[in-house]
């Protein structure tokens, strides 16, 4: 149970984070005219995020699932911002 | 819906330790939160006498405002006041001194107290609602609880989707006593999830928004976040100081400028509340007039105005806002009840009842489920819960009356904590049965005795305020008798499970 816990926790902050900086900046408009919707949807997404942790067979693969999927976000928000795609 | 039996089983332990890590909590926190609802009320009731007293005017703001910008300079840079209205009779205005400490003046004190005046008893409510009474950690604290409580009620649905459908107004009666109170548990839950999934949401951003801000900054927003906060949740531009100064103008010219403007956008009944000043004096000083417009969700916008020319800055009322506003609105609403009309504020108030029901009822299940059926000793960790549950949810009860009984003679915020304190140690005490009972009883008696305190200190007996037609002062005498009669009633069952009930229980008599 800890280790998927933690998992959640852990990792899994990052891949809320992630996705909510993806939604909030790819929405039409700066990123700051959406911010207080990116802000309130983060604890429900980090919540889901934590519970689904636990539909995991064991805590390796959510560590492994939420790492890979948190560097993706996050390589996503970058290459979407580099190429101008968002602002 | 069929789900695998280990992931059934998962999520009934995720779910049976986060609710019991924070049941106990969630129940302060509903329990006082549904109280809360009618801080308004409250402070009407508390404020003895007040009802006779005439109703402050502009007149008597300004005096008020005048004052407190001559002697307090930390004012001149912000200030905040209330109109007088429902909610406090005579204005009000509040600022942080250098130190950043908030004072609270009134016209019969321009020097400023650290106190909101005659709010006691709602404030010592509100905080027993968003932080369990505890300074400083404890909102933090009530921030994890919310997210525990988002796990509960997302592991809750999960082990109870294979039966919601069948089971869902399911409430069974009879021999099995267990069945009942889960049958009770899960409609409770279910039915009112879309009021407790927006709880969940909505009081962990409350609780723990500034310090999730501060994580998200650098991560995702380039630290800029801060920068860009002002503009998302003030009305006002938040300009520059000037060089030069310039005269303020006066509040019922604001007041109008900010009516007319919303009449403008086609709200023809804006009602100012509070307002923000600042930069009083200076050339580019501001005002914010926030205010409700009946009859539209999130009815709460303001009008931002140049304070010494009165000319409109920016608006954000509803129906003319940014997303930012429009959202900070929706949450702000959805989490105080402030909308619609008393339906959805009695509404709130029972559904918030029910989840105090919610949590003392899930504990229950917890040591129901791990009874030993065949000896009269039980498990030493269901003791400790029966215990705390009894002294935890029973004892605010006890506390919480206690604190009405104080209120209109002072006095009510170390009555609180010390009756809460005496009675968890009553219920470390006594057997668990014994201590229900007593205490439920406290609470009846002490419930009942609300009115009376209410009418010795302030003359407003309950027939007074009925014939004055005081619909505040008598809703919470007439709610204390019913709570009163409520606990009575809880009272005379936990007697009956005593006697009757199986020996084999921590429960036993």
């Amino acid at each position: 149970m800890w280790g998927r816990a933690l998992a959640g926790l852990v990792p899994g902050f990052f891949v809320s984070a992630g996705l909510i900086g993806l939604i909030g900046w790819s929405l039409p408009g700066p990123w700051q005219s959406a911010l207080v919707g990116s802000i309130a949807g983060f604890f429900p997404l980090w919540t889901f995020v934590i519970a689904a942790s636990f539909a995991f067979a064991d805590a390796r693969r959510a560590w492994l699932c939420w790492s890979v999927l948190a560097f993706a976000s996050f390589a996503a928000l970058a290459l979407l911002r580099a190429t101008a795609l968002v602002a | 819906m069929k789900l695998k039996s280990v992931t059934l089983k998962t999520f009934t332990t995720l779910h049976t330790w986060v609710g019991l890590a924070a049941g106990l909590a969630l129940f302060v926190a509903f329990y006082a939160g549904a109280i809360t609802v009618f801080h308004h009320e409250l402070r009407h009731w508390q404020a003895a006498g007040a009802a006779d007293a005439p109703r402050g005017t502009l007149a008597d703001m300004q005096r008020l405002l005048d004052a407190v910008l001559e002697r307090h300079p930390a004012a001149r840079e912000h200030v905040g006041m209330m109109f007088p209205g429902d909610e406090a009779p005579q204005p009000i205005a509040y600022w942080q001194d250098a130190q950043g400490a908030w004072l609270f003046a009134t016209p019969a004190n321009l020097d400023g107290s650290p106190q909101l005046p005659q709010a006691g008893l709602s404030e010592l409510i509100n905080e027993l609602h968003y932080a369990l009474g505890i300074p400083v950690a404890g909102i933090y604290v009530m921030g994890i609880v919310s997210l525990l409580y988002g796990l509960a009620l997302i592991s809750g649905v999960v082990i109870h989707l294979p039966q919601l459908a069948k089971d869902l107004f399911a409430l069974r009666p009879g021999r099995n006593l267990k069945r009942y109170w889960q049958d009770a548990h899960n409609v409770i839950g279910v039915l009112s999830l879309p009021f407790h999934a927006m709880f969940a949401v909505t009081g962990a951003l409350l609780c723990l928004m500034f310090l999730l801000m501060t994580a998200l900054n650098p991560l995702i927003f380039d630290g800029k976040l801060m920068a860009a906060l002002p503009a998302a949740m003030d009305t006002y531009p938040l300009r520059e100081k000037a060089p030069a100064e310039a005269p303020l103008g006066t509040l019922a010219h604001w007041r109008g400028r900010a009516i007319a403007a919303a009449k403008a956008q086609g709200l023809a009944d804006f009602e100012p509340a509070y307002l923000k000043l600042r930069l009083a004096g200076n050339a580019s000083s501001e005002i914010e007039i926030t205010g409700a417009s009946p009859r539209s969700f999130a009815p709460l916008g303001a009008v931002a105005l140049d304070a010494s020319t009165g000319d409109v800055l920016r608006i954000q009322l509803p129906g003319a806002r940014d997303a930012n506003h429009a959202t900070l609105g929706a949450l702000y609403a959805l989490h105080f009840g402030e909308y619609g009309n008393a339906v959805v504020r009695w509404l709130y108030f029972l559904l918030g009842l029910g989840g105090a029901f919610l949590f003392y009822s899930g504990n229950l299940l917890w040591i129901e489920t791990r009874r030993k059926r065949r000896q009269e000793p039980q498990a030493r960790g269901a003791l400790v819960l029966a215990r705390l549950t009894v002294g935890v949810c029973l004892g605010l009860c006890v506390a919480i009356s206690a604190a009405f009984v104080a209120a209109p003679s002072g006095g009510e915020r170390w009555t609180c904590f010390a009756s809460w304190a005496a009675c968890i140690a009553w219920a470390a005490w006594r057997r668990p049965i014994r201590a229900a009972q007593e205490l439920l009883w406290l609470a009846a008696v002490l419930s009942a005795f609300v009115p009376v305190a209410h009418g010795i200190a302030s003359g407003w007996w309950l027939w007074r305020s009925a014939a004055a037609g005081q619909g505040a002062l008598l809703g919470v005498d007439l709610v204390a008798l019913a709570m009163a009669a409520t606990f009575g009633a809880l009272a005379h069952a936990t007697a009956r499970r005593a006697r009757d009930g199986d020996r084999h229980s921590v429960w036993a008599g």
